[in-house]
């Protein structure tokens, strides 16, 4: 195995267990851990967007293909600096004004139509559907057993949830009642959620168990054992360090 | 103090403590609990089972390394079956941070199954703008990338032979930990380019992404590292994530436990605090 391989290992193996040393309690091996996570995720992303922006897509088709018309976004987007001059920084509105005006533009309609229509054509569809002369057809039916019966139950959620939010009517008699059905929705709905949150959360603390039990092979100097002694040493000082600079109760 | 109150205020290290051991142990003793495999992420093996051999399966893999436990596995379980139907794989990401870890996940995959880059892969690395990238590919992918990750002029490889747009891409899976992934490839792609488009989640985000599975906006949905494991378990490749599956098991049991020792402890605090205010009246 190379070295840079076992190196990585060591790293990594650190790394974790510095950060894991946080559910004991806040410590400077966390915060070297936290701090250089944010440095190098930092200095990752600007070597990354230099390198691909700046170099790749500006500096080589400019200088070797000669695409000079790059120059027209280079100096809308250069507008933006204009922000660290005082006297000057209201021309970065105009980079401003570009960025919003073009986002907007491609996003609204584009947003609109995935999110709004075509959710609300889903939620229907099953119900309802368009004739070719531009009539409306219902095509559900209980006598049906191929009429979808979730179709019903997803309607009075969207339906109940909208009115929940809905404040300009007050949630009396049966609108209480809707309003209520909304609540029992939303509670499921925020269930399921936290539900995968914790599943989540605890594919992640599987995936780095799992890189420390490999990283505990022979092959790799058995990184877990000795990182996971120093760790726990380094507390241990850091422990005793503090009970003897605290004030006495 | 009695028991439940004292329970109530237990030193929430000894929870971890018991979290961290659920989780230790299966992992080094694993029982193979049954991995039954759900319909969203059947829809997306089935549907690259069904693409014909050379056929273009563009990956978005927009993580980062925060997000590697649980969608690594899924990209690798999705890069063996791609390579094994020897379908030209395009890979590229939407999220910087994660440029480096998705280049490596592509080229590691391709060569366990003996692929060429640039015959029949391609990692297309990161352009920034996410929205506009995807527009951008829909009008010429050579324009939103010029040069492969290794720097290689694009339209000079082979892999990408006929390929002018995402019009020409059999289908897109992208690999989302967040909002620029499936819902902007969906939005500023699918919607206007047409191509067929699935999707690989975390475990956070994979509620909010449902309605769009009903709707057929997308036609499949792997979610978290259960999902990538049934994804591995399709392809008969088991992996980290079947490996995971019975550590999964054992720290959802524990925290079902914990929440309803949790609300019995606390039921019994507030009926005492109830006798404790009724015989002082």
């Amino acid at each position: 195995m190379s070295f840079e391989v076992i190196l990585g290992a060591w790293v990594a193996t650190g790394l974790t267990l510095f950060i894991l040393t946080f559910l004991y309690q806040d410590n400077p091996l966390f915060k070297l851990a936290e701090h250089l996570y944010v440095g190098v995720s930092v200095g990752y992303a600007i070597v990354k967007t230099y390198d691909t922006v700046v170099i790749r897509l500006i500096y080589e088709p400019m200088v070797m293909q000669g695409d000079w018309w790059l120059l027209i976004p280079l100096a809308i987007g250069a507008l933006m600096l204009t922000r660290y001059v005082p006297k000057a920084a209201w021309m970065s509105r105009i980079a401003f004004a570009f960025v919003v005006g073009v986002g907007s533009g491609l996003a609204i309609p584009r947003v609109i139509s995935s999110y709004i229509l075509k959710q609300i054509e889903d939620t229907v569809r099953p119900l309802a559907s368009l004739a070719t002369d531009g009539s409306t057809t219902f095509t559900y039916s209980l006598l049906n057993p191929a009429s979808n019966l979730n179709a019903i139950v997803l309607l009075i959620g969207v339906v109940s949830v909208l009115f929940y939010f809905f404040f300009s009517v007050e949630h009396t008699g049966p609108g209480k009642a809707v309003a209520r059905t909304g609540i029992i929705f939303l509670m499921i709905a925020f269930g399921a959620a936290f539900g995968y949150t914790v599943m989540a959360r605890m594919s992640l603390l599987i995936g780095r168990l799992t890189d420390l039990i490999e990283y505990a092979q022979p092959q790799y100097g058995r990184a877990t054992w000795w990182l996971l002694a120093a760790t726990i040493a380094t507390l241990i000082v850091f422990h005793a360090r503090r009970k003897g600079t605290e004030p006495p109760q | 103090m009695n028991f439940a109150e004292r329970m109530l205020h237990i030193d929430r290290r000894i929870i971890f403590l018991m979290i961290g051991l659920c989780t230790l142990i299966p992992l080094l003793y694993p029982v193979g609990l049954a991995i039954k495999v759900s319909p969203e992420v059947k829809s997306v093996y089935d549907y690259i089972e069904a693409l014909p051999e050379g056929s273009v399966f563009l990956l978005s893999l927009d993580f980062d390394p925060a997000s590697k436990p649980e969608l690594y596995p899924q990209a690798v379980a999705l890069l063996h079956h791609a390579f094994k139907k020897n379908l030209r794989v395009i890979g590229m990401t939407l999220w910087l941070p994660g440029t480096g870890m998705a280049s490596e996940v592509v080229s590691r995959v391709a060569r366990e199954e003996g692929k060429v880059s640039g015959k029949d892969y391609v990692f297309l690395g990161w352009s920034p703008g996410a929205s506009s990238v995807i527009i951008n590919m829909g009008q010429d992918l050579y324009k939103a990338f010029p040069t492969d990750y290794n720097n290689q002029p694009t339209t000079e490889l082979p892999v990408l032979k006929g390929v002018q747009s995402l019009r020409d891409v059999a289908y897109v899976i992208s690999l989302a930990a967040g909002s620029t992934g499936i819902e902007t490839w969906y939005v500023f792609g699918k919607d206007k380019y047409k191509f067929e488009l699935g999707g690989g989640c975390t475990g956070v985000i994979a509620p909010g992404l449902y309605p769009l599975l009903r709707s057929g906006q997308i036609n499949g949905l792997i979610g978290g590292l259960r999902g990538a494991a049934e994804y591995e378990v399709l392809i008969g490749r088991k992996g980290n994530a079947v490996a995971g599956m019975d550590a999964q098991s054992a720290t959802h049991f524990a925290i079902i436990l914990l929440v309803i020792l949790c609300n019995v402890f606390y039921l019994l605090t507030r009926t005492s605090k109830n006798r404790a205010e009724q015989s002082l009246r």
